[in-house]
């Protein structure tokens, strides 16, 4: 108790030092909480568009579709498995998708399609299918031989809502397969790369198309809580129970841009590691110049049977007292600027893309990870660095500590 | 070694290594201070008087030779054990008071018994009472700083002794003090000498406490040039 009350009074006993320290604490922790929320935000975002948008947070598809694409790879009772999958705790939506390749034209412009075959009432629920729509409308609710073209495939075929495009593939009985279609809309997904190819029809039309009655290639899930992605993806496991299904989470859906934004954020990890580095130098030589004034003080305390040990946690409570400090500043600072952060962002001067999709505006995050981590790293960093000068505190001779006075 | 004998060395010596030139600091040393004396090491400067206080109380080692305080060898002990012994048994008072200064005087006089895990109760009793005899009653609540030089002696004084240690050291306590404030100070201890029993060492060059110690022993180049116990 003593030790405290000696440390909190030597604290203020040089306030301008114990200011400049604080103040490297506070820069650190409110620059890291920045930087984790930001960092957070934007990623969430990212996630948030590319799972929402396009592929969903879980997918189910039959045995290795995911590796090895074919149109032979189908499930037959996707209704079944759709009802089930929804009746799982934590899901939101579900959709049913038929995908292909083919040929589409329109006019004398011909290019590359893929068939997307969607369940319009539940795409919308789903990956709010409607409000990708830039021109025209979304597909009818019943099969009317309508398509919906993706904006770059429009571009590349001069097509236009009200043209007609012929779609050129092959069905799964190995029968050539071509039908007329009428384009309603034009849509924008946010991934570019997508849009070049997307062509989207009711799914009873491509089941048609590709002689695929009553069966789809995957299923797409939404859940309300992407935090729990891998428990609801055992969860609807264990519900399907299926050993020839595959339910797989967006991170292994979308492996490639999963490992590229971890591989990003290890990147910011050092960022904080840098910051965090240089306040720990600044608390390194106050508390040494501290150590060094005080020097003949401690020698006093040894002198009248104050132990090694009780000096050494001195200095340390000392430094402690003011992190602890700082931590309470630095949350306030850090919290209040990531929640201005993540009201009204940062719009970049120019668009950019992240795994294919587009974005402008950068939102920051209020999450319990941008106080924790620069918490713990703030107490780690200043305990650390403190305890080189509370050895040199603890193992000063009393003699020779008292003769520097 | 007698059972009064409360101090003891055999032939200690300290050499420094100041700047690669050894300087012997003191050259077999053999002392014997016994319960109740009121003794004053004397001798010019650099003579041994606070190396060999230093020494006495275990806050220097010595280069060679043996001390035992109460009959206990301090050459045996780790840092913590020297660290209870000194905190158990001496009482130090400095030249320069060495209080802490964020504590009050309250703090300063109750910290050894706080170490000591002494209860709250029996520690504020005799806080008051040792405020009370150094005649600082009216002052527990001030900081050093806010003292006089001769009332932070004094407040020194109080710190030394209010854990009743069998042996009280003091290092020129007089020379930061003028002749009035130093004399009061010298008469308290003195009499506190003789109403507890404990041993008094003082490192001094003074003559006021020439005048009121029981033995004086005269150290000259590391060595007792003579040691003269008073009638």
């Amino acid at each position: 108790m003593m030790t405290l009350k000696i440390a909190f009074r030597n604290i203020f006993r040089q306030k301008r030092r114990t200011i400049l320290t604080a103040l490297a604490m506070i820069v650190g922790f409110t620059l890291s909480s920045i930087f984790i929320g930001w960092s957070d935000g934007a990623y969430s975002d990212i996630i948030a568009m590319f799972t929402q948008n396009r592929i969903g947070h879980i997918q189910v598809h039959r045995g290795d579709y995911l590796d090895k694409p074919s149109i032979y790879k189908t499930m037959d009772d996707y209704e079944s498995i759709g009802e089930t999958i929804g009746s799982v705790k934590g899901v939101e939506a579900w959709t049913p998708r038929v995908y292909s390749a083919g040929l589409g034209s329109v006019g004398e412009k011909s290019t590359a399609v893929q068939i997307i075959g969607i369940d319009v009432e539940r795409e919308v629920q789903a990956t709010r299918f409607d409000k990708k729509i830039i021109d025209g409308r979304k597909i009818a609710a019943q099969p009317a031989h309508e398509a919906v073209l993706g904006k770059g495939l429009a571009r590349n075929l001069s097509a236009m809502v009200g043209d007609e495009i012929v779609i050129v593939s092959q069905g799964a009985d190995g029968s050539i397969a071509n039908d007329l279609y009428k384009i309603v809309g034009i849509a924008e997904s946010g991934d570019d790369i997508a849009d070049r190819m997307a062509c989207y029809l009711h799914i009873a039309d491509a089941q048609e198309l590709l002689v695929l009655e009553g069966r789809s290639h995957e299923v797409v899930v939404i859940v309300s809580n992407i935090n729990r992605v891998l428990k609801i993806t055992e969860a609807i496991e264990t519900s399907l129970n299926d050993s020839t299904l595959d339910v797989a989470p967006w991170q292994v859906v979308a492996k490639d841009f999963y490992r590229a934004m971890q591989a990003d954020q290890q990147g910011d990890a050092i960022g904080r590691i840098i910051i965090m580095l240089i306040v720990a130098i600044g608390v390194l030589n106050t508390v040494l110049m501290s150590v060094l004034e005080r020097t003949s003080e401690y020698g006093v305390l040894k002198a009248v049977g104050t132990k090694p040990g009780q000096i050494f946690w001195l200095v340390i409570c000392e430094v402690l007292i003011i992190a602890v400090g700082s931590i309470v500043v630095g949350a306030v600072l850090g919290t209040a600027a990531n929640h201005l952060l993540s009201i009204y962002g940062i719009t970049m001067p120019q668009e950019f893309t992240y795994g294919g999709i587009k974005f402008q505006t950068m939102y920051a995050e209020v999450n319990a990870r941008s106080l924790i981590i620069p918490a713990i790293t703030v107490i780690l960093s200043a305990g650390l660095v403190s305890i080189f000068p509370a050895l040199k505190a603890a193992r000063i001779l009393p003699a020779r500590a008292m003769r520097a006075h | 070694m007698a059972n009064t004998d409360v101090i003891v060395t055999e032939k200690i010596t300290k050499v420094y290594a100041g700047n690669g030139v050894p300087v012997e600091a003191l050259r077999g040393v053999d002392l014997t201070i016994q319960q109740g004396e009121f003794t004053a090491l004397v001798g010019p400067s650099g003579s041994g008087k606070t190396t060999l206080l230093n020494i006495i109380s275990g806050l220097d080692a010595p280069t060679d030779g043996k001390v035992w305080l109460s009959g206990k060898l301090l050459s045996g002990m780790s840092g913590n054990e020297l660290s209870d012994f000194r905190r158990d048994n001496i009482g130090f008072i400095f030249q320069a008071y060495n209080l802490i200064p964020v504590l009050t005087v309250e703090e300063n006089v109750e910290y050894i018994m706080l170490l000591q895990r002494v209860s709250k109760a029996e520690r504020h009793r005799r806080v008051a009472a040792m405020l009370e005899e150094v005649g600082l009653a009216g002052f527990a609540d001030r900081n050093p700083p806010q003292l006089s030089g001769g009332q932070q002696q004094r407040v020194a004084i109080a710190r030394a002794m209010v854990s009743e240690p069998a042996i009280i050291l003091a290092d020129e306590p007089t020379a930061n003090l003028d002749s009035r404030t130093g004399a009061d100070l010298l008469d308290m201890m003195s009499h506190l000498n003789v109403q507890t029993n404990m041993i008094f060492v003082f490192s001094t060059h003074d003559p006021m406490v020439m005048e009121r110690a029981t033995r004086l022993i005269t150290l000259k180049d590391g060595q007792v040039e003579s040691d003269e116990t008073k009638g």
